[in-house]
């Protein structure tokens, strides 16, 4: 059973290595995405952005230029950027946890190690569809909130000193 | 020490779930089933795209050998990363783990310190003998020796004092 209308999501791709687009796109075409966009830099993203504008952008990290990281960055805190909300899928070859930290701390949504497959690919999607987090603006960070999912829900340690002040957004 | 600027939790509506529908909320089967179809069809060009990658990578090791800038050195990590990444795909897991143990070494030295050159050698020969013998299965001894041998190398030049 088809659950979702693929058809109406519009994807952008990044990454400067051509058979890594193929694939992605491959994967993509067959959920039935069919409006999708691909840059093969970062600086190339950025300027097409408000042309292209996704609902879902899926990005790799080492680049020459400008790095993905640096480019979630932009999305997030400029203010040319398009939709600071969109989501991003980061899609890399780093592996460790000090790096998905350093994705997480940019304002990723979701992080996906390479080797990409469907199963992780579709579970990506599926989160940033049905488990959108709520984005925090504090100081020094706008983007998702990087604890895991439900606010409401977090058993932590509270590390932050006032409450959030939740707004809906526009 | 209070924050200067208070903290701001916004909920943004979930335009995606609008767009894209969706009953059950979990994984689409039939589009899973579709992509692994997708992906069986483009196996037959994987070969080709190994060996393109194999073909940059000894391109941007001969760049780097020649000219020890740091832009070469920048692009030979980028392409041992991209290797890194998509080799085991492309049915090539101990490429991957060799340009894994490469681009360890190239992103941990310190940027302005030489990364040596018979070690780079010692990856790129070692990713080009596995492709030529096409050993695509990540349990040939030989090639697993090698391995570990190249991972417990890098791990010495990089806990060396530098410039050792």
């Amino acid at each position: 059973m088809s659950g979702y209308n693929f058809d109406r999501l519009k994807v952008l791709v990044v990454d400067d290595n051509a058979h890594m687009r193929k694939l992605v796109i491959a994967i993509l075409q067959a959920f039935g995405v069919v409006q999708i966009a691909e840059a093969e830099s970062a600086d190339r993203a950025w300027q097409s952005l408000r042309d292209s504008n996704p609902d879902v952008i899926i990005l790799d990290w080492v680049m020459e230029g400008m790095s993905g990281i640096e480019l979630v960055r932009l999305i997030r805190s400029n203010p040319q950027a398009p939709n600071p909300f969109v989501p991003v899928i980061m899609l890399t070859g780093h592996t460790s946890l000090e790096h998905v930290r350093e994705a997480r701390d940019a304002g990723i949504n979701e992080f996906i190690a390479k080797p990409v497959s469907v199963k992780t690919m579709m579970s990506r999607l599926v989160s940033v569809i049905e488990h959108p987090r709520p984005y925090v603006r504090t100081g020094s960070f706008f983007g998702p909130c990087r604890r895991r999912r439900n606010v409401q829900e977090y058993q932590g340690p509270e590390r932050r000193n006032e409450k959030a002040t939740v707004l809906a957004a526009e | 020490m209070a924050r200067k600027k208070p903290i701001e939790l916004f909920m943004p509506p979930n335009m995606l779930k609008a767009k894209v529908g969706g009953g059950h909320g979990g994984p689409d089967l039939a589009a899973m089933e579709r992509a692994e179809q997708a992906l069986t069809k483009l196996q037959s060009a994987f070969a080709d795209w190994m060996a393109e990658d194999v073909r940059a990578l000894t391109d941007v090791r001969a760049h780097y050998a020649r000219t020890q800038e740091d832009g070469a050195r920048n692009a030979l990590l980028r392409t041992a990363h991209d290797i890194k990444g998509q080799a085991a795909t492309f049915h090539y897991p101990l490429i991957a783990r060799v340009a894994a143990s490469l681009s360890r070494l190239i992103d941990e030295l310190p940027q302005g310190a030489p990364v040596p050159p018979t070690l780079v050698d010692a990856h790129v020969d070692a990713i080009l003998v596995i492709h030529k013998n096409k050993l695509q299965h990540a349990d040939d001894k030989t090639a697993l020796a090698l391995c570990a041998a190249l991972d417990a190398r890098v791990t010495e030049v990089l806990a060396a004092p530098a410039g050792k």
